[in-house]
């Protein structure tokens, strides 16, 4: 507890947390398995935390690994500026500030179970619906049918490989994959994530959908789903907007009525209806 | 607690002596560079206090979110301390409008998550308000129903002419209050305040609101798509002066800073806008509001219909009319926003 | 870890800025223990093995100045263009913008026909070579060049703001030099001073040059509204404003 102010707890205050496991994925993103050093992480799918970099920054960064799985959680980091690109450096050993687990929005746990749930991704936003993907895998028999959907610029961009691969063999998930550009590498789909959803028309009827990716993506996907007649209060986007603190104060993640770091980042679409903002 | 009077000689003697022995005492004040205008400064000395003041430069938000502060100290061995502002402090001066701000702080930065670097600033502070005494140029208190207030102070003064009255509403402004001579107050005391807040709350009104304020969202739901925020942004200057001025602002950027060994050093916040330019842009180049009319309408959807929200529907904007005297193209003005949707609701409804 | 070597060379300027550097009084103990400064001959020489970051004072004017440039860069990591002469082309620039004659009188007064005032078409560092960072200000701001020196010492790319002088200004707590009948530019202008000359009572004049988006228009609105002149400007203000793309 702090002497001065009486609080337990300062929500600007990063916590510890040692690197267990760094590699990149693939030329861009960093794979970082982590364990906090005090409290363990007691977070949902759907929270994201504050990485802190001493003299840099913090960024937002979503939990990519399901609770499922105790004792460590893992991130998935692009690199991009300041912040990520120290991320980029931390090695095995290695000491990191965290803040978190926020977001209040998280993925409908309770509300999902006994529907078919498809996943629709653009890119690095498998990471954050990975965390959910996996929760739901431990939890299998509480689902229906789980579809991912998985666009990527070039087939030199995917990560999780081996995961991806088993996804791909298990018979209680079907993962479709696309690449928006093609190459002699590259045997499957071409073409936007988009290009995907009539396949899998069947699945639609009453499934649960979820859409995580860059931020032209969402109109788009929302604009297909809409022509496949799912309604709005079944499809959730998981959000990203420019965020200092994480906390609701700061005011940068702001969408009309909403703080995307306190009232998200998993919305349901139907809500969003009063935030002409968000997508 | 009682409602006491205090001649104008008892209020200066008293006022010397909460200088002598307080170690941080502000007040109000002339402009250190431009004598016609008003600002909250340390307070050296009782005869530079200005209690018939109109309106100070900047509102008394930067003595609990400074412009700049420190949030946490970092070094790179992997610690990070939390940095706590313990100094107990004194404001005199505070006017009910900019009082209600605070209120309106407050809540917001206990809301969700407690912010403990408010709200020990807060809690250090000791705020002798003052009922207004001159109409500044752009008031608008009376629209806003913040021509008067009943809560957030620890001690009121208001000026009856022959006098102060002060009430004392909490027991640290109770013991301070002890410490002046003062009389109990007599009915016509209490009468004449009554008066002087009768008064403020129909005449601190430069820029009437031709509805409730708390109307105001209701008003705003019909208007996201009006003519008139293209029209006012035309020409804004995305300079952020509104955000900067007003009371109750309060969003802010964090950045760190590294000292000359490299290896420690401070991440602080300071004030943003969510006018500026910039404001909602993301890694690697991609800018949410980007449109300065968009950037316009949020400011005043954010005082009017989202904040609100969050706080049991007072609206957040106090009339105090910085905004006004502080944007060049003179486009900030809420009230004529307001009154021009009004008179052209029904030609916005959808 | 080695000390980064920079080295410091000076084209068509003043200097003032270099003064605010040997100004920084006991930060330069600080400065120099962090960097290791090359001489100017050293960093010129043939031998020289390549610099981490070379930093441009001064505007360029003359065609050999174009070739050193072109050498430093070759072998600097990151170049910094120090200053408003080398960030904006300085004083000199105004020439490219408005009538050169109108120019002289202004600049010089009545000494504006006198031969040794004639150079080429002046340019800003970057209309030279590629810039890495623009430390703004006539002259820089010791306390942000200090922060930009420290954020290249950790490898952070600096935050430099892109919000205009009003912000600094106002958080400052001036009132408005513009109710007070002074033409200033702040809203116009980025920041990073700390909204100097409008705590000292002076207008902004620009030297930081324009924010990314000016709203030039709505400049010239409130001009007019505060019954100043754009003319008023050109011929005493926008000294540094002229080779950007909107000019008043
Ligand atoms: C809820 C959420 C979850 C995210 N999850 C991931 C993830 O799992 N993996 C990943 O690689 N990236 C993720 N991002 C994006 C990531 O936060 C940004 O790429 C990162 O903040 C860039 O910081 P930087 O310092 O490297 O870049 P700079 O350009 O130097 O940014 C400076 C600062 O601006 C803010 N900022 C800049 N870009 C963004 C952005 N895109 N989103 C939010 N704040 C930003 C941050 O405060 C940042 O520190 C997420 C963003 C959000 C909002
Ligand atoms: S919006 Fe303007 S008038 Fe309202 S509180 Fe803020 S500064 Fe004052
Ligand atoms: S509304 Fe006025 S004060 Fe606000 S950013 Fe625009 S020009 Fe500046
Ligand atoms: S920028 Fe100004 S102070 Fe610096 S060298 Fe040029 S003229 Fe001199
Ligand atoms: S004095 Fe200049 S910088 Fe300051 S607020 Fe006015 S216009 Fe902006
Ligand atoms: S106020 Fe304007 S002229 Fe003065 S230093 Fe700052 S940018 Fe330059
Ligand atoms: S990140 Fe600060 S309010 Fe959401």
């Amino acid at each position: 507890m702090c002497e001065c102010c009486g609080q337990d707890k300062d929500i600007y205050l990063p916590q510890l947390a040692t690197v267990n496991k760094a590699r990149m994925m693939n030329g861009t993103e960093l794979y970082l398995n982590l364990s906090m050093d005090a409290e363990p992480l007691d977070y949902k799918p759907g929270q994201f935390v504050e990485v802190s970099i001493p003299g840099f920054g913090e960024a937002p960064i979503s939990i990519s690994s399901s609770p499922t799985q105790k004792g460590y959680f893992e991130l998935v980091v692009r690199k991009i500026g300041n912040v990520t690109s120290m991320i980029h450096k931390l090695k095995i050993g290695d000491k990191i500030g965290i803040r978190g687990p926020f977001g209040n929005g998280c993925y409908p746990i309770e509300e999902a179970k006994g529907k078919n749930l498809v996943f629709i991704c653009g890119g690095i936003g498998l990471v954050p619906q990975r965390s959910f993907i996996n929760y739901v895998l431990d939890n299998r028999s509480d689902y229906g049918n789980i579809t991912v959907l998985l666009g990527t610029k070039c087939h030199t961009q995917r990560f999780f490989h081996s995961e991806l691969r088993q996804w791909s063999q298990r018979s209680d998930i079907r993962l479709l994959e696309t690449v928006d550009e093609k190459d002699d590498c590259w045997q499957g789909n071409v073409g936007v994530v988009t290009t995907l959803i009539p396949k899998i028309e069947s699945e639609l009827g009453s499934a649960f959908t979820f859409i995580c990716g860059p931020p032209v993506m969402y109109k788009f996907v929302i604009m297909a789903l809409a022509e496949e007649n799912v309604s709005r209060d079944r499809i959730f986007v998981n959000l990203e907007r420019k965020m200092k603190c994480g906390v609701g104060k700061c005011g940068h993640c702001q969408i009309n009525n909403f703080y995307v770091c306190v009232d998200g980042p998993v919305f349901r679409c139907s809500e969003l209806a009063v935030a002409p903002e968000a997508i | 607690m009682s409602v006491k009077k205090l001649s104008k000689e008892s209020l200066l003697n008293w006022v010397d002596e909460i200088i002598s022995t307080k170690k941080k005492v502000y007040g109000v004040q002339k402009h250190k560079d431009k004598t016609d205008r008003f600002e909250f400064a340390p307070l050296d000395s009782t005869a530079d206090l200005r209690l018939d003041y109109d309106v100070t430069v900047l509102p008394p938000k930067k003595y609990f979110q400074p412009p700049t502060e420190t949030l946490v100290a970092f070094d790179l061995k992997g610690g990070y301390k939390a940095a706590c502002d313990t100094e107990k402090f004194i404001v005199i001066g505070i006017h009910p409008y900019d009082m209600i701000a605070i209120n309106q702080m407050d809540e917001l930065f206990q809301k969700d998550n407690y912010d403990s670097h408010y709200m020990t600033r807060r809690n250090n502070a000791t705020i002798i308000a003052c009922d207004v005494a001159t109409a500044s140029k752009d008031i608008f208190a009376s629209s806003m129903k913040t021509a008067t207030v009943k809560k957030g102070y620890d001690i009121l003064l208001t000026d009856i002419g022959n006098g102060y009255v002060a009430e004392a509403a909490t027991k640290k402004g109770q013991l301070l209050l002890d410490k002046a001579k003062t009389e109990k107050a007599s009915d016509a005391d209490i009468k004449a305040r009554q008066a002087v807040w009768e008064n403020n709350e129909k005449n601190l009104n430069k820029h009437p609101l031709n509805c409730q304020p708390s109307e105001v969202s209701e008003l705003l739901e019909k208007a996201y798509n009006h003519p008139v925020w293209e029209e006012k942004a035309k020409t804004c200057f995305s300079c952020g002066s509104c955000n900067q001025v007003c009371p109750t602002c309060y969003c802010f950027n964090v950045h760190d800073d590294m000292n000359w060994d490299l290896k420690s050093g401070d991440r602080k916040r300071t004030w943003d806008g969510c006018l500026l330019d910039g404001f909602t842009k993301v890694a690697p180049d991609h800018e949410f509001r980007a449109k300065k009319s968009d950037r316009f309408r949020h400011r005043l959807y954010r005082k009017g219909k989202y904040v609100p929200s969050k706080i049991g529907g007072q609206i957040a904007c106090v009339g105090c009319g910085r905004c006004i005297g502080a944007c060049l193209p003179d486009i900030a003005n809420p009230v004529k926003v307001y009154n021009r949707l009004l008179e052209d609701t029904s030609a916005v409804k959808k | 870890m080695n000390k980064p070597r920079v080295a410091v060379f000076d084209f068509a300027c003043c200097e003032g800025c270099q003064l605010q550097i040997v100004n920084l009084e006991e930060q330069i103990l600080d400065l120099i223990g962090a960097v290791n400064v090359v001489e100017w001959r050293e960093a010129m020489s043939e031998q020289s093995h390549e610099y981490d970051i070379a930093i441009i004072e001064g505007s360029i004017t003359r065609p050999e100045d174009e070739e050193k440039l072109w050498l430093i860069r070759s072998r600097a990591k990151i170049l910094i263009a120090l200053g408003a002469c080398a960030t904006l082309g300085g004083i000199n620039k105004l020439k490219n913008n408005f009538d050169l004659n109108d120019v002289k009188k202004c600049v010089y007064g009545k000494d504006a026909s006198k031969p040794h005032l004639y150079t080429e078409l002046t340019k800003a560092v970057d209309e030279v070579v590629e810039v890495d960072y623009k430390i703004h200000g006539c002259p820089i701001e010791a306390k942000e060049f200090i922060s930009i020196i420290r954020s290249l010492l950790i490898g952070k790319k600096p935050e430099i703001p892109e919000y205009p002088v009003c912000v600094e200004c106002k958080a400052k707590g001036n009132p408005c030099l513009w109710e007070y009948g002074q033409l200033c530019l702040g809203p116009i202008i980025r920041a990073g001073c700390n909204a100097r000359c409008p705590s000292a009572g002076h207008r902004c004049y620009g030297c930081r040059g324009y924010i990314n988006k000016p709203n030039v228009e709505a400049a010239k609105d409130v001009i007019e509204k505060y019954g100043l002149s754009v003319e008023d400007l050109k011929s005493k203000m926008v000294l540094f404003g002229s080779r950007q793309d909107n000019t008043l």
